[in-house]
């Protein structure tokens, strides 16, 4: 099951990502709520290879399903080259997956 | 979208301390930015009493957001950026996300979308590569809540 979808897409000297994770992001709010436990992304990164093009620790507040767009050099990325993306959550699920960075030749 | 779940402003939350993984990770550095519940003790427990330029970082996000529950927030910087981090005062605890900027990243553009319970004031502060501080504050109102927080 797809948890991420992933955009990638090399224009110029700038790659430009686009993540949606697929992901709840129950506040402790709503927890109390709903009596569930509180569960959302806590931390993400992307990666080329071996290089973090992308890092970032995140709190309960981002949307339900969130969306991350950012953007680095694309200078050294090849065609072929895949964005890794990584997540974990506060229950400690972590998803990676990784989809073919468009735009090259 | 079940949007009606996220109606409604719930009690405090019980700020958990949680585990991680990385050298990197602002969660487990910095476990108190999280649980701080004023832009300024967010922003004092993430990097020390600084005093940061009001220039260099750009907000982009809609006057009026009509969902709460999905605001589209722009983060763009002039200068280049070791960290980045995201506040508002809507919610319950001020921190959204906390970045860590690569070194071959000149300028940042990132968006992301955050919840926010009700009409408040963003606030984004980015620790630039040459050891300044520099921060930007935006008001935004919300029509209809998207958060209990």
């Amino acid at each position: 099951m797809a948890n991420m979808k992933i955009k990638a897409k090399v224009k110029g000297d700038t790659l430009k990502c686009k993540v949606q994770m697929k992901h709840d992001m129950i506040t402790y709010n709503i927890a109390k709520k709903k009596g569930v436990d509180a569960n959302f992304i806590t931390y993400v990164t992307g990666k080329i290879g071996d290089r973090i093009v992308f890092e970032a620790s995140t709190s309960q507040f981002l949307s339900k399903n969130p969306i991350i767009k950012f953007e680095a050099p694309s200078e050294g990325v090849k065609k072929g080259d895949e964005l890794t993306m990584y997540w974990k959550d506060l229950s400690g699920k972590e998803v990676t997956e990784a989809k073919k960075v468009k735009g090259l030749k | 979208m079940e949007r009606r779940k996220f109606l409604g402003l719930g009690l405090v939350a019980v700020a958990l301390v949680p585990a991680s993984l990385s050298a990197f990770d602002f969660r487990k550095d910095k476990p108190d930015t999280w649980k701080a519940k004023k832009v300024d003790e967010a922003i004092k427990a993430l990097y020390g009493d600084i005093k940061p330029e009001e220039s260099g970082l750009t907000i982009n996000v809609p006057k009026i957001a009509s969902n709460g529950g999905a605001i589209p927030v722009g983060m763009k910087s002039d200068v280049q950026l070791k960290s980045l981090a995201l506040f508002q005062d809507a919610n319950p605890e001020a921190a959204v996300a906390a970045f860590t900027i690569p070194a071959d990243v000149k300028t940042v553009n990132y968006m992301t979308k955050i919840k926010m319970a009700k009409s408040g004031e963003i606030t984004l502060v980015g620790e630039g590569t040459d050891g300044k501080f520099y921060k930007v504050s935006k008001k935004l109102d919300v029509a209809l809540g998207g958060c209990e927080g």
